[in-house]
C-alpha cells in the first residue's frame, strides 16, 4: 500500500466520522473539567470512546467507503492497518484533549494521563475492531474482550501501580488484535 | 485473450446464493445478464469484479484468479454499485482524489478525466454518475455494473466506450437497454 492510499483512507474515514470524533473530544473535555483526581476516569472514558469509534467502522455504516476499499487493489492486511488507525487517532485525540484540560485546570494528573491512558486506549480500540466484522454473540464477545482489556490495564496501571506491566499487556494485546483484524479482513465476505 | 471467464461459478452462504454461471467476455465486449433476484445479480457482479470469491467453479479476470490474486483482478475490473452515492457536488473533487489515492493514479490527471466524464454523462443524475466516474478514472479494462439504471443506458454506454462491460440485472427489460 502506498502512503497516498494510506493517507487517503485515513482522511476519508475521519471525514465521514467527523461528528463522532468531535462529540468524543467534546465529551472528553467536559468530563475532564469535572473529573476527580487520578487516571481512572480518563482510562475508562477514553477506552470506551475508542471502542465506540471502532464500532463505527462496522461495514455498512459508511457503505460507499466500504465498496471503494473493497474494490481497490489493496490487500486485507493493508486495509486493516489503515482502518485500525482511524479509531486509534480519534480516541488518542480525545485522550490528549483530556490531558490538556487537566493541565489547564492545574491538575497534576495530566502527565500521568498522557503516559498511562494511550496504551490502554489503543489496545481496547484494536480489540473492539474485530467485533466490526462479526455479528451477534461473537460481536458482543469481542466488545466484552475489549472491556476486559480495559479492566486489565486499569488493574495493572492503577491498582498494582506498575506502568511497565500495563504497557507490556497493551502492546501484546494490540499486536495480536491487529493481526487478527487483518486476517479477518483478508477473508471477509462482503455479501 | 478473454477478459472475464466464469465456469460454473457459484456463491453460497447461509443467507445468499448465486449461480452456477458460465460466461466469457472478450476485451471491448458487452454482456447484460438477467438473474431471478436482485441479490443474485449483486453477487454475480461482485464475483465478476473480484470482490466476492466464488465458492465453487472458477472465475478468471484477465489471467488472474480472485481467490489468490485479487489485487491484480481489481486493477483490471472496475465495479459500479447499484446504490446511489449520496455525495454533494462540492465533495466530488475530494471523492475523485480519494479514488486516485486508492488506485495510486495521478490525482491531477484523474480530476481532468473526471471533468471530461462529467460532460459525457450529462443528463445522468449525479448519485449514479459519480460512482461510474470514480470507477472509470482508474482506467479499468472491464467495467462491472450492478443493476444499472436503464434510463441512463445511452450515457453509460457512451462513457464506457471501448471497454468490456458486464451488467447484471433483475429484470429482462432492463438488460435489453444494455445489449
Amino acid at each position: 500500500m502506498t502512503g497516498r492510499a494510506f493517507a487517503g483512507m485515513l482522511q476519508a474515514r475521519l471525514y465521514v466520522s467527523r461528528r463522532l470524533v468531535a462529540y468524543s473530544c467534546g465529551c472528553a473535555v467536559l468530563v475532564a473539567l469535572a473529573a476527580p483526581a487520578g487516571v481512572t476516569t480518563p482510562l475508562f472514558l477514553c477506552s470506551l470512546l475508542g471502542i465506540v469509534i471502532a464500532l463505527d467502522q462496522t461495514p455498512g455504516r459508511h457503505r460507499h467507503l466500504d465498496r471503494c476499499e473493497q474494490s481497490a487493489p489493496l490487500f486485507g492486511r493493508e486495509l486493516a492497518r489503515a482502518k485500525a488507525l482511524v479509531p486509534c487517532i480519534a480516541a488518542l485525540l480525545a485522550t490528549a484533549l483530556f490531558a490538556c484540560t487537566q493541565f489547564a485546570r492545574g491538575s497534576p494528573d495530566g502527565l500521568a494521563t498522557l503516559l498511562v491512558v494511550p496504551p490502554a486506549v489503543v489496545a481496547c480500540t484494536l480489540t473492539a475492531l474485530s467485533a466490526t466484522t462479526r455479528r451477534g454473540a461473537t460481536r458482543a464477545l469481542y466488545v466484552l474482550l475489549a472491556c476486559a482489556v480495559m479492566g486489565g490495564a486499569y488493574a495493572l496501571a492503577v491498582i498494582a501501580d506498575t506502568f511497565l506491566a500495563e504497557l507490556a499487556l497493551c502492546v501484546i494485546v494490540a499486536f495480536f488484535a491487529l493481526r487478527q483484524y487483518g486476517e479477518t479482513l483478508a477473508r471477509f465476505d462482503p455479501i | 485473450m478473454r477478459l472475464l471467464r466464469m465456469r460454473d461459478a457459484s456463491f453460497a452462504s447461509a443467507t445468499a446464493r448465486a449461480g452456477p454461471l458460465t460466461l466469457d467476455l472478450e476485451p471491448g465486449g458487452r454482456i447484460a445478464s438477467t438473474f431471478s433476484t436482485s441479490q443474485e445479480a449483486t453477487i454475480v457482479a461482485l464475483m465478476a469484479a473480484g470482490i466476492a470469491k466464488a465458492t465453487t467453479g472458477s472465475v478468471l479476470i484477465g489471467d488472474y484468479d480472485p481467490r489468490v490474486q485479487s489485487v491484480h483482478c481489481k486493477r483490471i475490473a472496475g465495479f459500479v454499485p447499484h446504490e446511489p452515492l449520496e455525495l454533494d457536488e462540492r465533495d466530488f473533487p475530494r471523492y475523485i482524489a480519494y479514488r486516485a489515492a486508492l488506485w495510486n493514479i495521478d490525482a491531477t490527471a484523474a480530476q481532468a478525466e473526471a471533468r471530461l466524464l462529467c460532460e459525457r454523462l450529462e443528463g445522468m443524475h449525479e448519485a449514479f454518475s459519480y460512482p461510474l466516474i470514480g470507477a472509470l478514472v482508474a482506467s479499468p479494462q472491464l467495467i462491472v455494473l450492478d443493476r444499472p439504471q436503464p434510463v441512463y443506458a445511452a450515457q453509460i454506454l457512451r462513457a464506457v466506450e471501448g471497454r468490456a462491460l458486464l451488467s447484471t440485472h433483475a429484470q429482462p427489460s432492463n438488460a435489453a437497454a444494455f445489449t
